[in-house]
Formats: structure tokens, C-alpha cells, sequence
């Protein structure tokens, strides 16, 4: 396999890092919640598409609007439930406090997944598992296609959403300055609780994707690792960024792969979270906060 | 500040405890109560650790896990070779004072959450990388595992959790002490009337991650054979602090109730929740994080607030 | 009319800042507040606008009673502040964080009108429109912070020490623009200042506040030929009352 095979993984691969990652560096980057546990959230939703499949045979592509709905509930009963009680520290704390109770939450999901599910490992496999488009030698798989289409589209609505809709600038300013916020006559609490329903329906989109590949109670930590790194690629509240973030992790991935080996992929991410965070704290790309 | 009548009465105390704790193997050779003991002496430890550089001196350092499981690998590499224990112990705690040095010197240059932040991702980064190079089993070689005795076990742990202890609660009632917690409080105010506080976390943070890895060669001496990923997980990373925070932060006891608090309730969900076990610990850590932020010791002061005024 | 009756405020659960605070705003009046630093000025205005709840006492507008609803409804109610240090949105541009002054229902419609006519107060912000507020100067910050208030349509507004870090001539610009609209738009305003000649010459009346009581009271000119604002910025505490 030459270069510019790996290269073509390593952006699909990127673009499903990206579509983890986002969900995390929404609810930190709006309300300083860092929700280690939304790994074993796209852990669940990968199950939900499992399922779905294995059951009712529904393409996991054409259950993420279903995930979506699914997961933004049980955001919203999450935040209710949990992350609302956290609103009340200030900053440094609610870092620490929302690590710690997203910690409890990652023993409950797996353990609970376990349980249900047993430790096995499962997958999607939906027709065109295996197919690709092969354009000069190059294998372009359907599925990895698919998964950057997805976190192009994601990334362009949520920006859209962000920057030209009046909820969209309310959520930037709550997260800019709260207090203000409210002086404004927004809603904060209502704010912060769509937000973090939406970051977790993210997790579903994530999800659905990962369904295709392995799916286990296990698989969540790994996907929070690639969402903490993207975070800090890309700069706290840079939301625009973790795409770009995400590509270029995994593009480097990919070329540390092919010239040093497979079990060296984790080493890549490591080597440029622990330089960014020395170097450049504030993140890779350019533009303060796009929140 | 501390009048010699006071310290020679705390100092009583504590050596009647310790006494009767190594007391205890000699009378009940209760192997289960000397077991849930010697773990408990390793939480303790570990929280002791933690609180040097998180509960004194502000620096939330989420990474544990990396630092206890590097001094797990590197008692149990040097053992197994060859070492005699008694230095292969101390191994594991300089090898965790290295990756402290390495990592953990340029990392206490950031500022609030980007410890925290950083120091997580490093254990995240450490479970991952040790699960890919090393999947398997750490076997101890059979004539260790054939002579295993408990005893020697449990009393290296009580001497690490005293050890410990002492240790803070020198450096605590010290002027570094009080340079750490001004540092804590408030870093610029601090600066600006001449500590060195980079110097301070430096120093906790040396002094937290040497006896997390003694902790984590403890741990390669008590268990026989484990998973080389085990001592890395991130249990490790949240265990120390809960128990601190539960405990009460920034105080001597609080470790130690709180160890004792979750050493019991893990082991009595264990017993009575078996397979969802973790999953209702889960729950309440959850809860214990939501409602509980000041700990134990608050719930003491909350008491004793409320006998005074209605005393008063 | 706004009526803040006998309240007392505590910060961060234990500390008290304001004991039995009492004090009147008439429509279309220009109310000053003055005090030294920490007298608890600000404190007042954050009770109005329900950043902060009184322990006792109530608060009422036209009748509603503030002090039970939260600082969302207030907003409704047609009281905005312009709060301490400005608060603007600082990665968002003019624009956007004038409009989002204008989050709320009825001002969401008619917001294209209000932008053009704050355009008009102050002309620098349409030529900044599309910058990020961070990199405004003090003025033109505290102009936008001013700006986004009027955005919500108020009918009372509560500003909080709007002269802070900027130069006499653009405090004294600033302060014409606010009697101009208080007039021509009939807003009640309730300011908060340290720069005590400068709102006395604007106000109708004035009431003094030193630590967290108000000490005096009264017409705003005679309280400037008065000593008793002097007293209170040396200490000296005269007794209640209306000072003739």
C-alpha cells in the first residue's frame, strides 16, 4: 500500500474523530462541563444502531436521525438529572466536578452495557461493508465516504447554526459571558440544557458510525481520548477547529503507521497533545474562541 | 501554632493506633481482614499522595493512574529479574518521581484547567499505550508465588500509609506547608509577597508522585499476577481523589475517613450487588460529587454548627 | 415607578451588603446613586435586576414585585442594566451583540428599527459593526454596552458606573446622549457613579449610600452646593433625611 492509501485512511479516520470530538468540545466549550463519559455515550449509541439493525434491519446510516432524536433525550435527562447541579460552582470546580461525576457515569455505562450486553464484541454490517470505489489504485470505501460526508455536513449545520441563527448567538454568548447573558433576558439554564442534549445527540451521529466498525462495553475511554486530544488540538471553544484538528490527527496517524507500524497509532496523539500542551496551549488554529 | 501539649497527644494517639494495627495479624490470622486492611493502607497512601499536590497546593492533578501504574511496571520489571524487593521497591518510586520530572515539570507551567486537562489525557494516553505493547499477564515467577505471604504485605503497607502521613503532617505544619497552601489560595498574591511557588509544586508534586509510585510497587508486590494494564486504569486517577474529597480536602484525616468509608462500601457492594457492583458505585460517586462537595469533615462542621446554635 | 423597600442583600450567602435600603425612581426621572467604592451601589442595581435576591424588603415596578422573578422577566418588564465593567460578548461583533440585546420578544421585532436609531446616538458603532467587541476602545465599548441595553426597549435604565476608565470629555459626551434619550424616548434612568458632579449636573435627585446604608438624600443641585456628598465620601455619616 503506497502513502496516499494511508493518507485517505487517515482522513476517514480524522473525520470520525472529528464527529466524537465534537460533542465534547461543545459542552466544554460552552459550559466549561468536560464529560469524559461521552465516550461510553457514543458507546451506547453504537449499541442502540446495533440493535436496531440486528432487529429491524435498519441501515445504521439511516438510524442516526433515530440515535440523534434518542441520544438528545437522554442528554436532556442527563443534564436534569446531573451536569444542572454543576451550574452553580464556579469554573475550576465545575472542570473537576464534571470530570469526577462523568467518571461515576463511565462505571455505570459500562458496567451496565456488561451486563445487558455481555463483553462481546459485535458490529453492523450493512451491505456494502466491504465496498469501495477505486479510483487509481486508491480504495475509497463506502463507508469512509460516508463517514467524512457526515462530518463536513455536521460541522458546516452546526457553524450555520451557531453563527446566523438567533439561538445559535445566544448559546456563543452564554458561553462567552453567562452573567451577561442573562442580563439579556436569555435563558441560561434553558440554554445550557439544549446544548448539552445536543452534544450528546452528537454522540449518537458518532455512534451510528462506530456501529459499523467494533462495538463493546469497553470501546468508550479510547473514543474520549481522541475527543480530549482534538479539544486541545484545536483550542477550547474553537468549534470550528475540530474538524481540521481531527484530520490532521489523523492524517499524521496515518504516516506514523506506515512508517513505524501499527502499534504505534495511540503514540501519534500522544506525542502531539504533549506538544501542543507545552507549546501552544491555546491550540493549533488560528481564530480565538468561535464560541 | 501547635502546642507541644497538642502534638504529644495526637502523637500518642497515632502510635496506639499504629500499634494496634500491627497488632492485629498476630491475634486474627482473619486472612480477609488483613487483605481489606492492606488495601485500605494503600488508598490511604495514594490519597495522602494526591492531597500533597491537590488538596494543599491547588494543583488538581488527574493523571494518578499513570504514576502508580508506572511505579507498579517498574517494581514489578526489576523484580521479576532478579532485584531483591527492597530495591525493587523503591525503583517504582523513582520511576514515577521521573515521569513526574519529565512530564510534570514543564505541565505545572499551565495555568488552571490545562493541569487538570493535561494531567488526564497522560493517564489516558499511559492505559492506552500499555494496553498496546503490553496486552498481557505480569506473572511473578513461581517461587514467588509459592513463598507468597501476607504478612510482610501487610506491614510494608501500614509503613507506606505511616510513612505518609507523617509525612504530611510535616511538611504541612511547616513554612513549605504554608507556602504551598498561600500558593494554593491565591498564586499571584502569593509571587508577590516572595514565595517560590513554582518551587512549592514542584516539591508536592515530587512528593505526590514518589509515593504514588511506592504505591503502585506495593501493589506489584501484593498481587501475584495481574493484568500489565491493571495498576494503569483509570480508577486510579478517580479513586484517590474521591476519597480525599469525601474525606475532606486539604486535611490530614480527611484520607483516612475517607479510605475507610469507601474501602467499606466497596466491599460491602461487592459482597451484596456482585455483578452491578460498580454500576450502583457509580451511582454513588455521582451523588457523593453532586451533594457532598465539602466532604466528611463538612458534614463534622455542619454538626457541630448546628449543636452550637441550638446550644446557643 | 420603581420602589425598592427596606432591603437587605447578603453576597455569597454570609456577608451582608445592604441594610434596609429604601429609595424611590419616579417615571422619566434621572435618579442618581452615589457613594464611595464598596458603599454597595452596584449591589443595588444587581437587586433590581434580579442578579441578586433581597433576604428582606421588596422591590416593585409598576406594581410587580421584581424580587420574585427571575432576571429573564425583569428584562420583559422593560428594566435593562447596563452592568458593571460593560459585559459585552467580547468574540462577538457590534452587531451581534446588539442584537442579541434584543433577544427578548417584542424589541426581536422592532430590532432593525432600534439598531438604526442607536446607529444614530452613537455613529462610531455602525462603523465598527462587523468588529469583535474586544477590540473596541473603553468608550466605544461602554457606548455598545449602552447600545445593547436600549436594544430590550427599556422604560427604566439602570446604569452602573458607565464613567469608569474613561476621559472626562467622553464621560461628559456619554452623559448628554443619556439625558437626550431619557427625554426624547421618555426612559427612566437610575445611575450609579462615583464621578459625582458629573450626575449630579445630569440628575433630577440623587441618594447617597455608604456602606450599604443610604445616608442622605434629596435635589440633585442642592446636594451639590451641599457639604453632605463630601461627608459621605470622608465618612462622616449624617443622620437620614432629606437634606435641604
Amino acid at each position: 500500500m503506497d502513502v496516499a492509501q494511508f493518507i485517505i485512511y487517515g482522513l476517514i479516520n480524522g473525520s470520525l474523530y472529528g464527529l466524537v470530538a465534537l460533542g465534547l468540545a461543545l459542552a466544554f466549550g460552552i459550559m466549561g462541563y468536560l464529560n469524559i463519559a461521552h465516550g461510553d455515550l457514543i458507546m451506547l449509541a453504537a449499541y442502540g444502531s446495533f440493535w436496531l439493525f440486528k432487529i429491524w434491519h435498519v441501515d445504521p446510516f439511516i438510524s442516526i436521525p433515530l440515535m440523534m432524536v434518542v441520544m438528545f433525550a437522554a442528554g436532556a435527562v442527563l443534564y436534569v438529572a446531573v451536569f444542572s447541579h454543576l451550574s452553580k460552582f464556579p469554573i475550576l470546580d465545575r472542570l473537576k466536578n464534571s470530570i469526577l461525576v462523568s467518571f461515576g457515569l463511565m462505571m455505570v455505562f459500562t458496567n451496565m452495557a456488561t451486563v445487558l450486553w455481555t463483553a462481546d464484541e459485535r458490529c453492523t454490517t450493512p451491505f456494502y461493508s466491504g465496498m469501495v470505489i477505486d479510483i487509481a489504485g486508491i480504495r475509497l470505501p463506502y463507508i469512509g465516504l460516508a463517514t467524512i460526508a457526515l462530518a463536513i455536513i455536521i460541522t458546516l449545520a452546526l457553524h450555520v447554526f451557531l453563527t446566523k441563527t438567533y439561538f445559535g448567538k445566544a448559546i456563543r454568548a452564554t458561553a462567552q459571558d453567562w452573567e451577561a447573558a442573562e442580563l439579556m433576558g436569555i435563558d441560561v439554564a434553558r440554554t445550557y440544557l439544549f446544548s448539552f442534549a445536543f452534544a450528546v445527540a452528537t454522540a449518537g451521529i458518532a455512534g451510528s458510525v462506530i456501529s459499523t466498525n467494533v462495538v463493546s462495553p469497553s470501546i468508550g475511554l479510547d473514543w474520549t481520548n481522541y475527543g480530549l486530544i482534538l479539544v486541545i488540538l484545536a483550542g477550547v471553544g474553537n468549534i470550528n477547529a475540530i474538524l481540521p484538528a481531527g484530520l490532521l490527527l489523523g492524517v499524521v496517524e496515518a504516516i506514523s503507521v506506515y512508517l513505524a507500524g501499527v502499534p504505534y497509532t495511540g503514540v501519534a496523539g500522544l506525542v502531539m497533545f504533549v506538544l501542543v500542551l507545552m507549546l501552544r496551549p491555546q491550540g493549533l488554529f488560528k481564530g480565538r474562541a468561535a464560541l | 501554632m501547635i502546642s507541644t501539649q497538642g502534638a504529644w497527644k495526637k502523637l500518642s494517639v497515632a502510635a496506639g493506633v499504629v500499634a494496634f494495627l500491627a497488632f492485629i495479624p498476630t491475634v486474627m490470622s482473619a486472612h480477609y481482614l488483613v487483605n481489606v486492611l492492606s488495601l485500605f493502607f494503600l488508598y490511604v497512601t495514594i490519597a495522602q499522595a494526591w492531597n500533597i499536590l491537590g488538596g494543599y497546593t491547588g494543583q488538581l492533578n488527574v493523571g494518578q493512574a499513570a504514576f502508580f501504574g508506572i511505579g507498579a511496571l517498574a517494581t514489578r520489571l526489576t523484580w521479576v529479574v532478579g532485584l531483591p524487593f527492597y530495591l525493587a521497591f523503591p525503583v517504582g518510586g523513582i520511576s514515577a518521581l521521573l515521569l513526574a520530572g519529565l512530564i510534570g515539570l514543564p505541565s505545572l507551567r499551565l495555568r488552571g484547567h490545562y493541569f487538570a486537562i493535561g494531567t488526564f489525557a497522560l493517564a489516558i494516553i499511559a492505559r492506552i499505550v500499555i494496553g498496546n505493547i503490553l496486552p498481557g499477564v505480569a506473572l511473578a515467577p513461581g517461587e514467588y508465588a509459592a513463598n507468597y505471604s501476607l504478612l510482610p504485605r501487610y506491614y510494608l503497607a501500614l509503613s507506606l500509609a505511616f510513612s505518609v502521613t507523617l509525612v504530611m503532617h510535616l511538611v504541612v505544619n511547616s513554612k513549605l506547608g504554608l507556602g504551598m497552601m498561600t500558593t494554593r489560595d491565591d498564586e499571584e498574591a502569593a509571587e508577590a509577597i516572595g514565595v517560590n511557588t513554582f518551587k512549592l509544586k514542584v516539591l508536592a508534586f515530587a512528593l505526590s508522585s514518589f509515593f504514588t509510585g511506592l504505591g503502585g510497587g506495593f501493589f506489584a508486590f501484593y498481587y501475584i499476577s495481574y493484568y500489565y494494564y491493571v495498576p494503569f486504569d483509570l480508577l486510579w486517577c478517580f479513586e484517590p481523589l474521591l476519597i480525599t474529597f469525601v474525606g475532606g480536602v486539604a486535611t490530614i484525616i480527611g484520607p483516612i475517613l475517607g479510605s475507610i468509608l469507601f474501602v467499606a462500601l466497596k466491599e460491602t457492594f461487592a459482597l451484596t450487588f456482585g455483578e452491578i457492583s460498580v454500576l450502583i458505585f457509580g451511582v454513588v460517586f455521582v451523588f457523593v460529587v453532586l451533594f457532598l462537595p465539602g466532604g466528611l469533615i463538612s458534614l463534622s462542621e455542619k454538626f457541630r454548627r448546628l449543636l452550637h446554635k441550638s446550644v446557643v | 415607578m420603581l420602589e425598592i423597600d427596606k432591603i437587605d442583600v447578603y453576597h455569597g450567602g454570609d456577608i451582608q451588603a445592604l441594610w434596609q435600603i429604601s429609595l424611590k425612581v419616579e417615571d422619566k426621572e434621572i435618579v442618581a446613586l452615589i457613594g464611595s467604592n464598596g458603599a454597595g451601589k452596584s449591589t443595588v442595581l444587581k437587586s433590581i435586576s434580579g442578579l441578586l435576591k433581597p433576604r428582606k424588603g421588596t422591590i416593585s415596578y409598576g406594581g410587580i414585585r421584581l424580587d420574585k422573578i427571575p432576571p429573564q422577566k425583569i428584562v420583559e418588564i422593560g428594566i435593562c442594566m447596563v452592568p458593571e465593567g460593560r459585559r459585552l460578548f467580547p468574540d462577538m461583533s457590534v452587531l451581534e451583540n446588539l442584537e442579541l440585546g434584543a433577544y427578548l420578544g417584542h424589541s426581536r421585532q422592532a430590532k432593525d428599527e432600534t439598531i438604526s436609531w442607536v446607529y444614530e446616538i452613537f455613529p462610531v458603532l455602525k462603523e465598527r459593526a462587523r468588529q469583535a467587541a474586544r477590540t473596541l476602545s473603553g468608550g466605544e465599548q461602554q457606548m455598545l454596552a449602552i447600545g445593547r441595553a436600549l436594544m430590550s426597549q427599556p422604560k427604566l435604565l439602570l446604569l452602573d458606573e458607565i464613567s469608569l476608565g474613561l476621559s472626562p470629555l467622553l464621560v461628559e459626551t456619554i452623559y448628554d446622549v443619556i439625558k437626550r434619550i431619557s427625554e426624547s424616548r421618555r426612559i427612566t434612568i437610575l445611575a450609579v457613579e462615583q464621578n459625582v458632579n458629573m450626575i449630579l449636573e445630569l440628575a433630577n435627585r440623587a441618594y447617597i449610600i455608604e456602606n450599604g446604608h443610604i445616608v442622605g438624600q434629596g435635589d440633585a443641585n442642592a446636594l451639590l452646593e451641599s457639604g453632605a456628598v463630601k461627608d459621605a465620601y470622608l465618612g462622616i455619616t449624617p443622620a437620614q433625611g432629606e437634606v435641604q
